[in-house]
């Protein structure tokens, strides 16, 4: 229907809600950064938008506090559908080197589901506008876990009782996997 | 007078052009001692532990899967980039890549994981002291994290408990 | 009959025309925009796709009272067509037989008494004060346009839309004092009706966060973003109307792209000076139209005297 035809406009025109739960405003300034002339993101049709119930992506700096938790939930019930949450920066996203500390619950997905995460601290702008490229589809995702395993357990062992030579190579009659 | 320094505000202002950045398009240089997201390199660690009890973040976990394998887990998600790791290393195995653009969907694509093939003492088998109650409390050396809650865990012990050692606060939301 | 199919079919082309052709200006303003600020704007068709996007947000309706908030919205878009319907657009205006300047007047006073009511409809605080000062400031201002047009009217000795637009604002023989002046104070308060930058102090502001619009979300915000737009279009067209003394080449094409271009310079002026300026506060808007209102009166004296 009409619904169907206007969805691919939806990410031609993204307006962002700009919320912070308790962050030091480091990735609140790389934000407001990456909306100046050298790195205008208005370009991909982007705009800050001042009440939650105007914005499409709600993006997320600093982690939940057990003060500012209902508040975001509230702030998240507010956005319309279809809508996206971005965390950004390490707080937003792992509960930052403030995990452990007395007032905060963790990283915002203990409250509200997120969709992208930015990590850094604070992101450079560039990061951020490569963030918003990777959910418009611009570019690829560049970050692959890695994972190292020298050797495989469990180890095979041999017992020495179980060689025999055969054309002066060793032959093993049975291997054990322990 | 007044419309005259708009004016003259307004021809100033096109004076600069388009100094937009095409930055999705064209990649953008860094500076030289840039800290982007760091590198783990497996063959160099010798799972000495030093970066992980130094995260100011506590980021990277640290545990011995049996005698002869230590697995180093680097969780990405709240590392701030400060450089400690690779400043610490004493075989310089981290170093801060130039890495900035690490935007995912899912916050577990930032993970290294490394097992380290620890060498073994010929006669012993491990050659290290007990931990003193003094040494446990001050978690140095040999320790066991909680690898499945990703939590470190502040005192060391032989064996892991079922439940996980800290508990998360109960809030009620609205 | 006749009258009435030409007025019909110029009354849908004048529609067109101000849906079509709004969110091209509004895109054209904020590239202008852009490019002042040294930067690469949106596309120009980004107000176009704006408006799509928020017709399939999901709508919210919380507040005091969801009817009036419906009611609101549509208010101030017809309220907005209405207007277009009564203005030449390179015709002579389409219902120009079946109204008056004093319909015309009523129907710019509801226009703005839509976002008034829209912000009372939501009831949160910031719409409230969003409100207050949209009243403040529309009780000084709205009665400049009014002015204006009632002076055109007094030239022309007559209230027919016919004669009031069309360059009715000077009188022929003499100079022109009270045209001139009332063409001041209107070009100077041009800036406002639009709610452009010194003067948008209730719309589109981070400080009380987007003011009356604020509980509107999807496609009842399409419809205040959609009237917005329209309004700088037809206010733009209403100044032209009333000053610009009206050319007919014959053939309605040539008509209307003179008019589109005279819009357009207007337009570009009133961009240029909404990227240079910082936003008035609401005491020192207030200042600013009294001084308009006591000038336009004084441009009525002198209309009345003869002058």
């Amino acid at each position: 229907m009409l619904k169907e035809f206007l969805k691919k406009y939806f990410r031609r025109s993204l307006w962002v809600y700009h919320c912070n739960s308790g962050g030091c405003n480091g990735c609140d300034i790389e934000v407001v950064n990456v909306l100046t002339p050298y790195y205008d993101v208005e370009r991909f049709g982007i705009k800050l938008v001042g009440s939650p119930r105007h914005a499409d992506v709600m993006l997320c700096q600093g982690p939940a506090g057990r003060a500012t938790a209902s508040a975001l939930k509230r702030a998240y019930e507010a956005v319309p559908e279809p809508k996206l949450v971005f965390a950004v920066g390490s707080c937003a996203s792992g509960g930052g080197i403030w995990h452990d500390t007395y007032s905060i619950i963790g990283p915002i997905e203990k409250v509200i589901p997120v969709h992208f995460y930015i990590p850094g601290c604070p992101p450079r702008p560039e990061a951020i506008i490569y963030g918003v490229a990777l959910a418009l589809g611009l570019v690829e995702k560049k970050a692959v876990p890695m994972e190292y395993h020298p050797v495989k357990l469990p180890i095979v062992r041999y017992h020495p009782e179980d060689i025999h030579f055969q054309n002066g190579w060793p032959v093993y009659d049975r291997l054990e996997k322990i | 007078m007044y419309l005259l320094s708009k004016i003259r505000e307004t021809i100033l202002c096109l004076k600069a052009g388009r100094v937009t950045l095409p930055y999705p398009v064209n990649p953008r240089p860094v500076p030289e001692r840039f800290r982007g997201r760091p590198l783990f390199h497996p063959d160099k660690c010798i799972g000495c532990a030093g970066c992980a009890n130094n995260c100011p973040a506590r980021e990277i976990l640290i545990a011995d899967q049996c005698q002869e394998m230590r697995v180093v887990m680097y969780l990405g998600r709240r590392c701030t980039y400060c450089g400690r790791c690779a400043d610490l290393c004493p075989e310089k195995a981290i170093t801060m890549s130039h890495e900035y653009e690490n935007a995912t969907p899912k916050i577990a694509d930032i993970r290294q994981d490394l097992e380290i093939w620890m060498g073994t003492c010929q006669r012993c088998g491990r050659c290290f002291k007990n931990a003193g109650p003094l040494d446990q409390l001050m978690m140095k050396g040999y320790r066991f994290d909680d690898l499945s809650a990703e939590l470190w865990v502040y005192r060391s012990r032989a064996y892991l408990d079922k439940e996980p050692v800290v508990k998360d606060i109960d809030i009620e939301l609205g | 009959m006749k009258g009435f199919v030409a007025a019909f079919f110029y009354s849908v082309l004048n529609l067109v025309l101000v849906l079509l052709v709004a969110p091209l200006f509004d895109g054209i303003t904020r590239k202008v925009t852009a490019v002042v600020q040294s930067r690469k704007g949106p596309p120009i068709t980004q107000s176009y796709i704006d408006l799509m996007k928020l017709l399939i947000k999901e709508d919210i309706e919380v507040g005091d009272s969801p009817v009036m908030q419906r009611f609101s919205a549509l208010l101030s878009l017809a309220a907005i067509l209405s207007v277009a319907l009564l203005i030449p657009m390179g015709a002579s205006a389409p219902l120009a037989g079946y109204a008056d300047s004093i319909l015309l007047i009523y129907l710019l006073t509801l226009a703005g008494t839509s976002v008034l009511l829209a912000g009372l409809a939501a009831g949160s605080p910031y719409s409230l004060i969003g409100m207050s000062r949209e009243m403040m400031a529309m009780m000084t201002l709205e009665p400049l346009i009014a002015i204006a047009i009632i002076m055109a009217a007094t030239h022309a000795a007559s209230l027919r839309l016919d004669a009031v637009f069309g360059g009715a604002g000077y009188p022929g023989t003499h100079t022109p004092w009270s045209g001139i002046l009332i063409l001041g104070v209107i070009a100077f308060a041009l800036q406002a009706f639009v709610g452009r930058m010194p003067f948008d102090v209730t719309e589109a502001e981070t400080e009380i966060m987007e003011g009356p619009l604020m509980e509107y979300s999807g496609p009842k915000l399409a419809l205040f973003k959609y009237a917005r737009m329209a309004k700088m279009f037809v206010y733009t067209a209403l100044f032209i109307a009333l000053f610009v003394p009206r050319i007919s080449t014959g053939f309605y094409l040539t008509d209307l792209l003179v008019f589109l271009a005279e819009q357009a310079v207007l337009m570009l002026v009133v961009t240029l000076i909404a990227a240079t300026h910082a936003r008035y506060r609401i005491d020192q808007v207030v200042r600013y139209y009294i001084i308009l209102f006591i000038l336009a009166l004084l441009a009525l004296l002198l209309a009345v005297l003869g002058s």
